[in-house]
């Protein structure tokens, strides 16, 4: 195999033509990838932006010639440096493979071998390609991972991919794909699995990774922020083909394609009016058809004529030099996506005059720890939640925000007493809930009741749609057939699917409407209150704008409280009328939405606002220098839990005095050793929000 | 590592201080009297009687436990009654024999089955998958007993290559003494063989799906060292389990296996004791043969450990 060694600026690193990818599998012929042509220059980095579906990964899966025995290329090359890759020996590509090519994927915990260290997993290459000997790689291994800014590199080494934190893990499958110095980077989805504090980390260094060395990088990501950070052009994928690139800031800025105006009007703003509802894709994606005879977005797009239905679109220079694949683009220039008819005015004010619906006092959760007759397999237990209390009124909506293992969870299931904790009081409606549970109250249960993220797996795949929102029809004395079905039917139309999906089961459904169905099953017994955890978090983004749509629409018609637990600050905002930051299982920060936005700011709420990604649309002001935490893990007992990380940290205090509530106006209250006068200094994250 | 290790001895200690009191106590309810059983059915009762003040079975039950229990601590088993000789040099020599025949069948098993269950598993879907899922169905659903009976009528009525069975010491000559090994051994194989090559190729199906694996694919890692440096050590798991249980249930059940080849091993020592009543061989061989089953899941517990560094740290961290 000959590749030029230096390619002239003029020979792009990878140059893919005419991609066509279909999956075979017992169900028949599924095209994945449609026509799909892009270029990075050396030194360039490249977004592939779709949501699931879109093909994007197998995009990157068909250069490294992972596609599995099922993907099969039809059409296309696939050039890497000026070879067509697919000329080569399956052999000859794996060589690339770690050495010229180096590969980030989306779940760094899964990605890494769990019966070797870190430190092994990333001299395998330099063994491999650079002829390095085990002793002479481990330097180089330490090297690395200094590189991508491991403070220990020599203990990190030594360890075992589940004694790291997510961040590190991901520093360490970075460090592996740059051991071998290669010029072109594919990263698969970096960043999803992390928390966003430790996201805009990665970002960063990845970032600076690219400029130090002049790497070039593909880069797939259904997060138009991120992409915005990193990538100067983009290309968007919409059912198996690019429906637009350009440039990054213009394509974001400014879209032409319809999918991709939707794509951005969809997207949660932190700084949008609260209490609307957000801009929606109607409807969900299709199934990509081998032969395409019409726009791939007809079925969705709001400006569909007889015209787009009977020919597939061509990609095609638009006014402004970029490439879309919508033939009335340029008479579509001014228009906006379609706002809708906002509810916000039929919304019931949460009442205030009766006692709250909800009141947690001193709730705590400890997990056990090693229980054991020996002495030394004794551990304590680890603490999960600690001391949290407040409250929920009649019809509001509390945020619950917080990075994986805060104890955002524990705190939902706590309260439902689906777990139990191990002190503290929940009071529902008057009546102790924990208790009442015990006790088998089953109308307690049924007035509270729970959503979850994973749509798929709270569904029993063997029974129909109309049988699990039955299920707690029947349990609640509901069993004449008749009404049972008039029932459910009428369930399903509140939350806005067809009368005949009850015959359905849930594999032929998509998630949106599986966590409809979810939704529909939880209202069946009629509750006053939801917990909503992370119920929208898997979902993509045009998705999850009609579901957050439908929750609020659910809450001002029904009088619904709920508790929406997630770690993304900009669905919080559009739904929540109040917020609980916590952190490590203690409370940071509470207060209604637009203090919480605002400053004062407790020091964890402010990186975490500030770690946000955003897109530069209008409106959105201008963006303050993001602030980046260590990513060390949670120190618990004694003192602040934050201090670890916390990036203002006041010293001894700090680690000895659990930190002071302190309370200013509207019942926002902040806990920390810093004085509020002091807190309220900073500058604000979203300064256009500043009264 | 060594805190896992000792904490794992100290279970397995304690295992077997309960175990020995259950031996003890079972066999002490079983029917018959030893002082009966050795005066004779004639014997008057004063006989009788004096042999049990003699053997301490008039002494409370926690005493005679005491007596036996230090007896094995100082490596003595007692006498048998009915071989009257020392019963530790005749369960060492059984459990000897036993042990070769259970190690030998375990290594085939645990070479032959991991390699066809990774060809399988590798070559999914194709001719030498569906080949050894194929047999691996027949070897599950034929019964034990069959293959030994099938083996003594080929091997050894009609083709009279080999002995049906019995046992020749090494002394013997080798060729003598792993002939009359062969056909015992090729049994117990073919009783566990089909297990462990369906375990290993399904944990082997699932793990060559893993991120991992495909990210060692995506580092440019040939498909050799995929396949055996970053699949197999993690599809290793579940198939040590069941080498393990198998282990146990080889020393327990081999006595099937020892009596349709009349082979001089624990299993037939075993038997020859119950029908004799012969209670201090009966307890001897019970504790041995308990005693080896908690060793094998004490060498299986080790080398899950050793594979998953996961296990490791959680069972020895502080
Ligand atoms: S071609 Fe028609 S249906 Fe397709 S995006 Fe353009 S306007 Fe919409
Ligand atoms: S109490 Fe100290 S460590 Fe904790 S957030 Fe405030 S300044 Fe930071």
């Amino acid at each position: 195999m000959r590749a030029p060694s230096d390619s002239s600026p003029q020979t792009p690193v990878l140059d893919v033509r005419n991609l066509t990818i279909s999956y075979t599998s017992a169900r028949g012929t599924q095209r994945a990838v449609t026509d799909v042509s892009l270029a990075i220059m050396p030194g360039e980095v490249v977004g592939l932006v779709g949501e699931s579906g879109s093909g994007k990964s197998t995009v990157a899966m068909a250069v490294l010639d992972l596609l599995g025995e099922d993907g099969v290329i039809e059409t296309g090359d696939i050039l890497f440096e000026g070879t067509d890759l697919r000329t080569l020996s399956a052999t000859e590509r794996r060589a690339l493979l770690g050495h010229r090519i180096g590969a980030v994927f989306q779940d760094p915990f899964t990605s890494l071998n769990p019966a070797y260290t870190v430190g092994d997993q990333i001299a395998e290459p330099l063994i491999r390609h650079k002829g390095f000997s085990a002793a002479q790689a481990a330097p180089r291994v330490e090297e690395l991972l200094a590189e991508v800014g491991i403070r220990e590199p020599g203990r990190i080494a030594r360890s075992y991919p589940h004694q790291l934190s997510g961040g590190m893990q991901q520093r360490a499958l970075i460090a592996t794909a740059i051991s071998c110095e290669p010029r072109f980077l594919i990263l698969d989805e970096p960043t999803t699995a992390l928390d966003v504090t430790v996201e805009a980390k990665i970002i960063e260094l990845l970032a600076s990774l690219c400029d130090r060395h002049r790497l070039a990088a593909l880069f797939v990501s259904h997060n138009l922020g991120i992409v915005n950070r990193l990538c100067s052009s983009i290309c968007v994928l919409y059912g198996s083909q690019i429906v637009e690139t350009g440039r990054t800031r213009d394509v974001l800025a400014d879209p032409v394609h319809p999918y991709t105006k939707g794509l951005i009007a969809a997207l949660p703003h932190i700084t949008a009016e609260r209490h609307q509802r957000l801009p929606s894709i109607p409807g969900t994606v299709g199934k990509a058809a081998a032969m395409p005879t019409a726009c791939v977005f007809a079925q969705r797009c709001p400006f569909v004529e007889d015209a787009c239905r009977n020919q597939a679109q061509a990609l095609r220079k638009s006014a402004g030099g970029r490439d879309t694949r919508c033939w009335k683009s340029d008479a579509l220039k001014e228009a906006p996506w379609p706002t809708e008819a906002g509810l916000a005015t039929a919304r019931k004010a949460p009442t205030q005059q009766t006692a709250p619906l909800i009141e947690v006092e001193g709730l705590c959760k400890t997990f056990d720890g090693g229980r054991s007759i020996l002495p030394w397999r004794r551990r304590s237990g680890t603490v999960a939640v600690d001391h949290v209390s407040f409250t929920i009124e009649r019809g509001e909506v509390l945020g619950l925000v917080g990075e994986s293992g805060s104890g955002k969870s524990t705190i939902g299931r706590s309260i439902l007493a689906l777990i139990e904790p191990s002190a503290g009081k929940v009071t529902f409606d008057g009546a102790d809930f924990v208790e009442g549970a015990r006790q088998g109250d089953r109308d307690l249960r049924r007035r509270a009741q729970l959503v979850f993220q994973n749509s798929a797996a709270s569904l029993n795949p063997r029974k129909t749609v109309g049988a699990a929102i039955a299920r707690p029809l029947v349990l609640s004395g509901l069993t004449e057939p008749k009404a049972r079905r008039e029932k459910v039917a009428e369930l399903l139309s509140r939350v806005g699917l067809p009368i005949h999906y009850a015959e359905r089961y849930p594999h032929e459904l998509s998630g949106g409407e599986r966590q409809r169905v979810n939704i529909a099953r939880a209202l069946a017994s009629e509750p006053e209150f939801i917990v909503c955890d992370e119920a929208v978090s898997a979902l993509d983004v045009s998705v999850q704008a009609n579901i957050l749509n439908l929750l609020s629409e659910l809450r001002d018609e029904l009088g619904l409280a709920y508790l929406f637990i997630t770690h993304d600050i900009a669905v919080i905002s559009h739904i929540a009328d109040r917020v609980l930051v916590i952190y490590g299982g203690t409370l940071c920060e509470e207060g209604p939405i637009e203090r919480i936005l605002r400053p004062p700011y407790h020091p964890y709420t402010e990186a975490l606002l500030s770690a946000v990604p955003r897109l530069a649309r209008a409106g959105d002001g201008p963006e303050r220098p993001r602030i980046l935490l260590e990513d060390t893990m949670v120190t618990t007992s004694g003192g602040c839990v934050f201090r670890g990380r916390c990036p203002r940290k006041r010293g001894a205090v700090c680690d000895e005095q659990a930190p002071p509530v302190q309370t200013a106006a509207d019942g926002h209250r902040i806990a920390c050793h810093i004085p509020l006068a002091e807190l309220a200094a900073a500058a604000p994250v979203f300064p256009d929000l500043v009264a | 590592m060594f805190l896992f290790t000792l904490t794992r001895l100290v279970y397995l200690g304690v295992v077997l201080v309960v175990m020995s009191i259950l031996v003890f106590l079972i066999t002490q309810a079983m029917p018959g009297d030893v002082a009966h059983l050795i005066a004779g059915q004639f014997a008057s009762k004063e006989v009788v009687e004096a042999i049990s003040i003699k053997l301490g079975l008039d002494q409370p039950l926690i005493v005679q436990y005491g007596r036996w229990a230090a007896g094995i601590l100082h490596g003595d088993l007692g006498r048998s009654l009915t071989l009257e000789q020392a019963i530790a040099p005749i369960v060492i020599e059984a459990l000897i024999r036993s042990l070769v025949l259970a190690v030998s069948a375990l290594f085939i098993v645990a070479v032959l089955g991991i390699g066809l269950g990774v060809l399988a598993a590798v070559r999914r879907g194709k001719l030498s998958d569906q080949m050894v899922s194929g047999i691996s169905y027949i070897g599950i659903a034929v019964p034990d007993f069959f293959w030994a009976i099938l083996l003594i009528l080929v091997f050894g009525s009609y083709l009279q290559l080999l002995p049906t069975g019995g046992y020749a010491p090494i002394s013997d000559g080798f060729l003598a003494w792993a002939k009359h090994l062969i056909l015992p051994v090729i049994t117990l194989v073919l009783m566990m063989l089909a297990r462990v090559a369906r375990l290993t190729r399904s944990s082997m199906i699932d793990v060559l799906q893993t991120n991992y694996v495909k990210y060692a694919r995506a580092k440019g890692m040939p498909e050799r060292v995929v396949i055996f440096r970053h699949a197999l050590k993690n599809a290793l798991l579940p198939t040590i389990t069941v080498l393990a249980i198998n282990f146990g249930w080889i020393l327990g059940g081999v006595v099937v296996i020892e009596t349709v080849f009349s082979y001089p091993g624990l299993g037939r020592l075993l038997l020859f004791a119950i029908q004799r009543h012969d209670l201090p061989l009966i307890q001897a061989t019970i504790l041995l043969v308990s005693t080896a089953y908690c060793l094998a899941n004490l060498v299986a517990d080790l080398l899950y450990a050793f594979v998953n560094p996961k296990i490791r740290h959680s069972m020895s961290n502080n």
